[in-house]
C-alpha cells in the first residue's frame, strides 16, 4: 500500500521540525529500543513513500507518554504521527499478535483482556454499589477495564468504594454495561474501533442521566476529557475528587500511616493533563505519612512504560525497564511506599519491584489504597510496611 | 447380528493405544447385545500385529495389501466398506485421531450410516446407539441419540477408556482377501515428516515447566525458562503458544505434540483443554498455576496456585536458584 | 484457482459463565458473544494467501441464522470475494449441514474446498470429510501446510506425537484446516465496515431441493455439566508462602 507522505506532513506538522532532537532526548524508551523520534519525523518528511519505514517493529515500543510532543519547541505532533502510522498498520492487519488479541477482545468483550463481559462488575457484588439503570445517581464511577478485571487493581476499585461510602458521596457504576474507554485502543492504532467506543459510551452516559464522571484510570480520564467529541459531561480523576472531599472536610482520616512515601506521576494524569497537585495534597493529608519527592517528578517524571498499548505489546524493548529504574530511585530516597494513581503504573511498578528483588524494601500502592487504609482501624487488605531488618 | 468392528490403528510399526482402548469398549458394548467384537486389521506384513491382537479380541479380521502399508483413507475406506457389507457390524469403532478423522466421516456417508464423533461414552438402548460427547470446549457434555439404523460409525476420544489387561483372550484370526485392485491415484501417501529436535527433548525431562496462552505474551518466556533450568528441567508449552510462534513446535505438549510423563509438571497459564491434558496426565505430580480458579486444569492437577503467575514466578525464580 | 471456504458462527464460551436451558436441550446463549470459528479463520486466511499466489476467487459459505452474516462480512474483510448464507435447519446435525453444503457446491467449479478441522462449539470434526464424500472428491483432514503444484495439492496432515504426513491429492479436493497453518491477520473495524457494503447472497433450503423437516442422524437429548472429579489441593497464603510450599513439593517429588 502506497502512502502519500503529504498527508502526514500536513496533519502532523512534520515540515516545521527543526531537527533539534528534544523529542528523542526526552523519549523514555530511547535506551530500550531503536525508536528515534527525530529520525522518524525527518525520514517521513523527506521520503516519497514512507511505507517501508512503517514496518519497523520499534514503532510499537512508543508508550505515547507524549514527552516528545509536549517538549517540542516547534509543535510537531509526534505522538499523533505514531498513532497514525499504527492506524495504517492496523487497517492493513499488520499488528503484532498480542495487540491483535487485545483489539479483537475489545471488539468482542469490551475489554482488551477478553474477559467475559458479564463478569465486569463481579468485584463490586458484595459492596452495596448502585448499578445505574437499576438505581439512579448523578455521579458515575467509571471503573475501567483493569480495575474491573485485574485482581490486583480490583483492590483499587474496592478502596475507592470504601472511601466514597465513608464520605457519603452518592455514586453508581454501569455494571456489565460498561465498555472499554478506548484510550489505549486509539493508541494501538484502531481508530475506527475507538470511534465506535466513543459513540457507544457517550450514548450510554447520556442515557444514564449522569451529571459527572469519575474515573479510576488516568487513561480513561484523558480520553473522556480530550478525545470524546460529543461528551459534555464533566470528567474528574478520582484524585481530584478525594482532594476535594478532604479539603471540604467530608472525608476525615483517623489512622496514622507512619510511612515514608514517594509518588510516581502517571503520564496521562500529570504531564498530559497537568493534575500534579491533587495526588500530593492527598498524600500529605494522610496522618503520619512522610511525603518525599523524587528528583524526576511532575513534568519530568519518568514513564513506567505501561501506556500506548504497551500492556499488550510483546517485547520490542530490551535492557533495564524504566519501572526498575524508578523503583530503585524510590528505594534510594528511603521510601517504603511508592504511591501512584494509575492502574498501569501500579502493575508495571509492582512487576519491577519483583524483578529487582526489592519486595522487602518497598511496596507499590495506589493512593486510593493508602487513603482507605487511613480511614479506620479495619483495613480492607492486610497491609504491612516492608521491613529492612528481616 | 454381526459383531462390533474395532478398527486397529497402527503407524510406523506400532499399534496405537487407542486400539486397545476401543477393543475394551467394543467388548463392553457387544455383550449386552449378545454379540462379540472383532478387531479389524488392515495393513501390509502385519502378521505380528494380528497375533498380538488375538490375545485382546474375540476375533481378528485381517486384510493384507501392499497398498495398505501406510494409512490412506481412500484405500482404507474401500476395504472397510466391503468388509462392512459382508459382516454387517452393528457398529464400527474408529479412533477420533488424525487417522480416524480422515476416514470415519466419508466411510459413514458411503455406507449411509449415522456417525457420531469424539465420543467419551457409548451405549445401546435397544438397538439404537447413544453417545456422550464433550462440547463447548469441555464446558458441558451432551447425550446424543442416533437415528435407527442397521449400522453405526462412532469415533472414540483417545485416553478416555482404559485398555484391557494383557493376554486375556484367545481369539481366532480370519484372513480376508483384499478388494483393492488397480492403483488409486487421487490421494497418495508420500512420507512421514518428523521435525528434527534442535533443542532439548522434552519427553526425556524429569521436570517440565509448561506455559499456555495465559502468560499473555512471549516476553515472559525467558524468565520462566530460567526457572525451568534452575529446577533442572525444561520449558514446554500448550498448542496456542506454538500457533503464536512464542515457542517452537518441538516444545508442544499435547495430542498433536509430545506426550510427556515427567516427575513434576508445572502448568502455567494453561486452561487444561483435553488435547493438552491427555498428553501430560501421566506425570507423577502436576502443579497448576492459573489466576482463574475455574480453569479445568485444577481438576487434573495435584496442587494448585490460584494467582497471577507474575506474582509467583519471580519469587520462584529466586528460590529455585541452586535447587537443581 | 477458485476456492470455497465453509465457515460457522459460534458462541465464545472459553471465558464465559455457562448455564443450561431449562429443558436441557442446549446451553443458554443470550449472554454470549458470537464470532467466526477459530479454525475457519485460519481456513479463510489460507484461502486468501492461496489467492494471492495463484489468483482466482474465494467464496465463503455458511449455514446459519441471519446473524451469521456477521462472520461472512468478516471473511469478506479478510479477502473473500463472494459470500453465501444458507438458511439454517431447525436441528443442528453435522450430516445435514454437509448435505446442505454439498447441494450448494455441486456443479460449481471450485478447485479447492477448505473447512476448519472442527467447530469450537460442537467439536464434531465431521462436516469437511463428509462433504468430500458427498461430492465424490478426495480429501485430507487436519492440514497444516498446502502447496499447489499444477492439478495437485501437496499437503501436510498433522498427526499425533508431533509427526506430519505428506500427502498428495488430485484437485479439486477438500481440505480441513488446522490452526497454526498461517499467521492470522488483524481485521480492523474500518475493513469490516467497508466489507459491509459487499453483497451477501441468501439461499433457502427449498432452493437446494431440501425441506426444513429434513431428517437428521443425531439429536442432542440433553446437555449436562461434566461430573466434578478430584480437585487440586490449592496452596494457601501470600505469594511468598505459596512459593515456599511449592518448592518443598518440587524438592520432595523430584526425588
Amino acid at each position: 500500500m502506497k502512502i502519500d507522505p503529504k498527508t502526514f506532513i500536513q496533519d502532523y506538522l512534520l515540515n516545521i521540525c527543526i531537527q533539534c532532537g528534544t523529542c528523542t532526548g526526552g523519549c523514555p524508551v530511547k535506551f530500550r529500543s531503536p525508536l528515534n523520534m527525530r529520525r522518524l519525523v525527518r525520514q517521513t518528511y523527506i521520503t516519497n513513500d514512507p511505507s517501508p519505514l512503517f514496518k519497523s517493529p520499534e514503532l510499537w515500543a512508543c508508550t505515547t507518554c507524549s514527552n516528545c510532543s509536549l517538549r517540542c519547541p516547534a509543535g510537531v505532533k509526534n505522538v499523533e504521527l505514531i498513532m497514525a502510522i499504527r492506524n495504517l498498520l492496523a487497517n492493513q492487519g499488520e499488528v503484532p499478535s498480542t495487540i491483535r488479541d487485545a483489539l479483537e477482545n475489545t471488539f468482542l468483550q469490551g475489554n482488551p483482556w477478553g474477559r467475559f463481559r458479564d463478569r465486569r462488575a463481579d468485584w463490586a457484588k458484595e459492596l452495596g454499589v448502585k448499578i445505574l439503570g437499576e438505581a439512579a445517581s448523578e455521579t458515575l464511577l467509571y471503573v475501567g477495564c483493569a480495575p474491573s478485571y485485574d485482581p490486583r487493581v480490583q483492590n483499587v476499585s474496592t478502596a475507592l468504594v470504601k472511601i466514597f461510602q465513608k464520605a457519603d458521596l452518592d455514586f453508581g457504576i454501569l455494571g456489565k454495561k460498561e465498555s472499554c474507554c478506548g484510550n489505549e485502543i486509539r493508541r494501538m492504532g484502531e481508530q475506527a474501533l475507538f470511534k465506535k467506543l466513543t459513540k457507544d459510551n457517550t450514548n450510554l452516559f447520556k442515557k444514564s442521566g449522569i451529571k459527572r464522571i469519575i474515573t479510576i484510570s488516568p487513561h480513561c480520564y484523558n480520553t473522556f476529557k480530550n478525545e470524546y467529541p460529543d461528551l459534555t459531561i464533566p470528567v474528574q480523576h478520582y484524585t481530584q475528587v478525594i482532594a476535594d472531599l478532604m479539603e471540604t472536610g467530608k472525608l476525615k482520616l483517623s489512622k496514622a500511616l507512619d510511612l515514608r512515601t514517594t509518588y510516581q506521576d502517571p503520564c496521562f494524569l500529570g504531564k498530559q493533563n497537568l493534575v500534579f497537585d491533587e495526588p500530593r495534597k492527598i498524600l500529605t493529608f494522610i496522618p503520619g505519612l512522610e511525603f518525599v519527592e523524587m528528583e524526576r517528578s511532575r513534568q519530568r517524571s519518568l514513564c513506567c512504560e505501561g501506556g500506548g498499548g504497551r500492556m499488550w505489546a510483546e517485547g520490542g524493548t530490551e535492557g533495564t525497564r524504566n519501572g526498575e529504574i524508578r523503583v530503585k530511585e524510590a528505594v534510594a530516597l528511603g521510601a517504603k511506599v511508592m504511591a501512584t494513581a494509575c492502574p498501569f503504573c501500579l502493575l508495571t511498578l509492582e512487576d519491577a519491584v519483583k524483578i529487582s528483588g526489592l519486595t522487602s524494601e518497598i511496596v507499590i500502592k495506589d493512593i486510593s489504597e493508602l487513603v482507605a487504609e487511613a480511614i479506620d482501624e479495619n483495613p480492607i487488605t492486610k497491609f504491612q510496611a516492608p521491613n529492612n531488618h528481616q | 447380528m454381526g459383531e462390533i468392528f474395532v478398527l486397529v490403528e497402527h503407524r510406523q510399526g506400532k499399534i496405537r493405544d487407542i486400539t486397545y482402548e476401543m477393543l475394551q469398549l467394543g467388548e463392553r458394548l457387544a455383550s449386552p447385545q449378545g454379540t462379540l467384537s472383532t478387531a479389524v486389521l488392515l495393513g501390509h506384513n502385519v502378521k505380528n500385529f494380528a497375533e498380538e491382537l488375538t490375545t485382546k479380541a474375540s476375533k481378528v479380521l485381517v486384510v493384507e495389501d501392499a497398498q495398505l502399508e501406510h494409512f490412506n483413507s481412500v484405500h482404507y475406506q474401500k476395504v472397510l466398506s466391503s468388509l462392512i457389507a459382508k459382516y454387517q457390524p452393528p457398529l464400527t469403532l474408529i479412533g477420533h485421531t488424525a487417522f480416524g478423522m480422515d476416514l470415519a466421516p466419508s466411510l459413514a456417508v458411503e455406507m449411509e450410516f449415522p456417525l457420531v464423533t469424539d465420543c467419551i461414552d457409548l451405549s445401546f438402548e435397544e438397538s439404537r446407539l447413544k453417545a456422550v460427547r464433550s462440547i463447548y470446549g469441555g464446558k458441558v457434555n451432551a447425550k446424543v441419540s442416533l437415528k435407527e439404523s442397521k449400522g453405526y460409525v462412532a469415533t472414540v476420544r483417545p485416553g478416555v477408556f482404559s485398555p484391557g489387561a494383557p493376554g486375556e483372550k484367545k481369539g481366532g484370526m480370519v484372513m480376508e482377501p483384499s478388494p483393492l485392485q488397480e492403483m488409486i491415484d487421487v490421494k497418495k501417501f508420500i512420507e512421514y515428516i518428523e521435525a528434527p529436535i534442535t533443542g532439548e527433548d522434552i519427553t526425556q525431562a524429569e521436570i517440565i515447566v509448561s506455559v499456555g496462552q495465559g502468560i499473555g505474551g512471549p516476553e515472559h518466556i525467558p524468565m520462566i525458562e530460567e526457572v525451568a533450568k534452575s529446577l533442572g528441567g525444561v520449558i514446554a508449552c500448550s498448542r496456542p503458544v506454538v500457533d503464536r510462534n512464542w515457542l517452537p513446535k518441538e516444545r508442544q505438549v499435547g495430542i498433536s505434540g509430545k506426550t510427556v510423563k515427567p516427575k513434576v509438571y508445572i502448568a502455567i497459564g494453561i486452561s487444561g483443554a483435553f488435547q493438552h491434558v491427555t498428553a501430560m496426565q501421566g506425570s507423577d505430580t502436576i502443579i497448576a498455576i492459573n489466576k482463574d480458579a475455574r480453569a479445568p486444569i485444577f481438576g487434573v492437577a495435584d496442587y494448585g496456585i490460584v494467582d497471577d503467575f507474575q506474582n509467583v514466578i519471580p519469587i520462584l525464580k529466586e528460590k529455585a536458584k541452586g535447587m537443581k | 484457482m477458485n476456492i470455497a471456504v465453509c465457515v460457522k458462527r459460534i458462541p465464545k464460551t472459553a471465558e464465559a459463565d455457562i448455564f443450561i436451558e431449562k429443558d436441557g436441550s442446549d446451553i443458554k446463549k443470550d449472554h454470549l458473544v458470537f464470532y467466526l470459528n477459530d479454525w475457519d479463520g485460519y481456513a479463510v486466511r489460507e484461502a486468501a494467501l492461496l489467492k494471492e499466489k495463484h489468483g482466482g476467487e474465494v467464496t465463503v459459505i455458511t449455514v446459519g441464522p441471519e446473524e451469521a452474516k456477521e462472520v461472512l462480512t468478516r471473511c469478506l474483510a479478510m479477502g473473500a470475494d463472494r459470500a453465501l448464507r444458507i438458511e439454517e435447519p431447525p436441528t443442528q446435525d453435522s450430516y445435514l449441514i454437509a448435505k446442505i453444503l454439498s447441494r450448494a457446491i455441486k456443479n460449481q467449479a471450485f478447485d479447492l474446498l477448505l473447512l476448519g478441522v472442527q467447530a469450537e462449539d460442537d467439536n464434531c470434526g465431521q462436516v469437511g470429510v463428509s462433504l468430500a464424500q458427498m461430492l465424490g472428491l478426495p480429501h485430507a483432514a487436519i492440514v497444516n501446510h498446502i502447496e499447489i503444484e499444477g492439478d495437485k495439492a501437496k499437503v501436510r496432515r498433522e498427526l499425533e506425537g508431533g509427526i506430519e504426513e505428506l500427502t498428495e491429492l488430485k484437485l479439486p479436493a477438500v481440505l480441513t484446516i488446522q490452526t497454526g497453518i498461517n499467521e492470522p491477520k488483524y481485521v480492523s473495524l474500518a475493513a469490516l465496515l467497508e466489507a459491509e457494503d459487499k453483497e451477501i447472497k441468501d439461499l433457502g433450503m427449498e432452493e437446494l431441493g431440501l425441506t426444513l423437516s429434513e431428517s437428521v442422524d443425531t439429536k442432542i437429548d440433553q446437555v449436562f455439566f461434566p461430573p466434578v472429579g478430584k480437585m487440586a489441593e490449592i496452596l494457601k497464603g501470600n505469594p511468598e508462602e505459596v512459593v515456599t510450599q511449592l518448592t518443598e513439593i518440587i524438592k520432595k517429588k523430584k526425588g
